[in-house]
């Protein structure tokens, strides 16, 4: 308001002031306007600048990675990346009246997990706990205690 | 006998007091008609879906408080009284006595305290601030030019209300509707108006949330006379992705610049953008649901219920109200038209990159504006998705009227 004062101090109306001048109902139009289009240029200004620095971050990081990538294929193409050592195949022991699909379901589950942690999990067994709560049981108790 | 009569005094005075008596009483008409208007909006909220949020707390609000005797809301208790207070000794002409409304005011007089003081109008914006993805408007900054020219229908307003002779605070008041934005208008009008002037807080909020509402109604034959098929034709590239660390700095960034440029508009966009951070940082979830859902519906329904009880019919049903109508209109219009118009221009320097469909999304009427640009484009080219391009100008506008906001507050003192 203070900033305003200083530019425009002419322009203070009185609210119960009535029959306004050609004059200052024109300046009250100007100086909204140009108040309004000066502020918003100000924050194009601004956002233009700021998404252009994290725009070249961003792209250099993209360009780091399809750097990386891209030298690990031609290494591998020269073969002289050394492939994994395989992990022996030890199939699952699975307790009786487990489906294959409920097996294949865990076994997914596993692999999303080994994936966030970087770690490489195997399914050695697939057993039913017993007096355990169910897994919708634990979800409710999950949601419900997170936020403390 | 002396039962009798006593029994028949005691329905006597029952009757005289009740409030059928008060429709009797000089000006108690007007009361049945603001109670019809009442049903009326219950009817446009409950069964054609017309902003019902909002304008089913402000009906029954209007209903409530034209109920003759309830004594829910005193208009009286709210005018400005002239004091000199002993710690200043100066003379302050806006002065309301506060503790007389607590001590003798009604259930809507004590919750009108929190639109006179304007707590709830930058509450409701925190909650819109925690639900708005301002990513679109950061994808494409020039959409903040479209949302600066769709506020030329308020100051355009502003403009045809001195014309028509009416006082500086009416003048903006009734200009903020073009704004399109119910908790701005509530927050100027309810500063800037006072006992001196025809128009109450409730005429421009009830005005404000209509116009809303009609927004499908009243855009789109103004973009169709105003651009050509060809320019409603053009499909817009696609939308850059926006980083995280892009949308935690825009509410601050934006908090900062306009509350330094146009002081008076800090709580409005302060709220806004405090509710956007929220919602971003990702680290205040609990608090970011509370502020979109709970406290959001919580204010809404004060407010809208105490705007409505502002709507006596002795003081709506007048020729302001008339003007107000009118005028809200116009304001909305030319809004609409200013947006469209700079869309035009960028559509030209843009060498017909920008549809200026997207102009009109800049009055704020989130997210019904910008539909309306979707719908419309979509009228020419079924394939065509203007919606995320739309949002931009969408959103820009709520900050743009915010500092139009300011600006007014600024010019017109109370």
């Amino acid at each position: 308001m203070s900033e305003l004062q200083c530019c425009a101090p002419e322009l203070m109306l009185k609210g119960t002031e009535s029959n306004l001048g050609g004059g200052t109902i024109a300046s009250v139009v100007i100086t909204g306007l140009v108040v309004v289009f000066i502020g918003l240029i100000l924050l194009i200004i601004c956002v233009s600048i700021y998404g252009k620095i994290f725009d070249s971050i961003n792209k250099s990081k993209d360009r780091k990675s399809k750097a990386e990538i891209e030298q690990k294929l031609r290494e591998a193409a020269k073969g002289s990346v050394v492939p994994e050592a395989k992990v022996a195949y030890n199939p699952p022991t699975v307790e009786d009246g487990i489906s294959d699909e409920i097996v294949a379901v865990i076994a997914a589950a596993v692999a999303a997990m080994s994936e966030a942690s970087g770690k490489k999990l195997v399914l050695k067994s697939v057993s039913r706990q017993k007096g355990a709560r169910s897994s919708w049981a634990q979800a409710g108790i999950a949601e419900n205690t997170r936020p403390f | 006998m002396d039962i009798i009569n006593s029994f028949l005094n005691t329905m006597a005075d029952l009757a005289s007091d009740s409030g059928f008596a008060g429709f009797l009483k000089d000006g108690g008409w007007k009361n049945i008609i603001m109670i019809l208007i009442s049903f009326l909006f219950m009817y446009l909220a409950i069964a054609k879906g017309f902003e019902p949020l909002l304008l089913l707390p402000i009906s029954f609000g209007m209903l409530l408080t034209n109920l003759p005797f309830a004594d829910m809301y005193h208009p009286e208790f709210w005018e400005y009284l002239e004091n000199v207070p002993e710690k200043t000794g100066e003379l302050n002409s806006h002065y309301i006595d506060y503790e007389r409304i607590l001590q003798h005011g009604g259930l809507l007089d004590i919750l009108y305290m929190g639109v006179k003081l304007q707590i709830y109008p930058p509450l409701i914006f925190l909650g819109i601030g925690a639900m708005t993805d301002f990513g679109p408007l950061i994808a494409n900054p020039k959409s903040f030019l479209l949302g600066a020219a769709a506020q030329g229908g308020i100051f355009f307003t502003f403009v045809g209300a001195a014309l028509l002779n009416m006082t500086a605070a009416e003048c903006g008041s009734i200009a903020i509707i073009g704004g399109a934005d119910g908790p701005t208008a509530i927050y100027v009008s309810s500063k800037l108006l006072s006992k001196t002037d025809t128009i109450g807080v409730g005429t421009i909020a009830l005005a404000a949330y209509t116009y809303m509402a009609l927004v499908p109604i009243i855009q789109p034959p103004i973009m169709r006379a105003l651009t050509t098929k060809k320019e409603r034709s053009v499909v817009m590239g696609q939308l850059r992705q926006v980083s995280k660390i892009e949308k935690l700095i825009f509410p601050i960034l934006v908090t900062v610049v306009i509350s330094l440029m146009v002081p008076s508009a800090a709580p409005l966009v302060g709220m806004l953008m405090f509710g956007n951070l929220l919602k971003e940082s990702g680290c205040c979830d609990r608090i970011a649901k509370t502020a979109q859902n709970e406290l959001m519906n919580i204010i809404t329904i004060f407010l809208g219920v105490s705007v409505g009880a502002t709507t006596r019919a002795d003081k709506i049903l007048t020729l302001s109200f008339g003007k107000v109508i009118l005028l809200g209109v116009i304001a909305f219009s030319i809004g609409t038209a200013c947006g469209i118009l700079l869309g035009k221009l960028m559509y030209v320097i843009s060498r017909g990159k920008i549809n200026p469909l997207i102009g009109s999304a800049g009055v704020s009427a989130v997210p019904m504006a910008a539909r309306v640009s979707q719908k419309v484009g979509q009228e020419e080219v079924p394939t065509n998705y203007l919606l995320m391009h739309a949002m931009g100008p969408n959103v820009a506008g709520v900050i743009g009227s915010a500092v139009a906001a300011g600006v007014l507050l600024s010019i017109v003192q109370v």
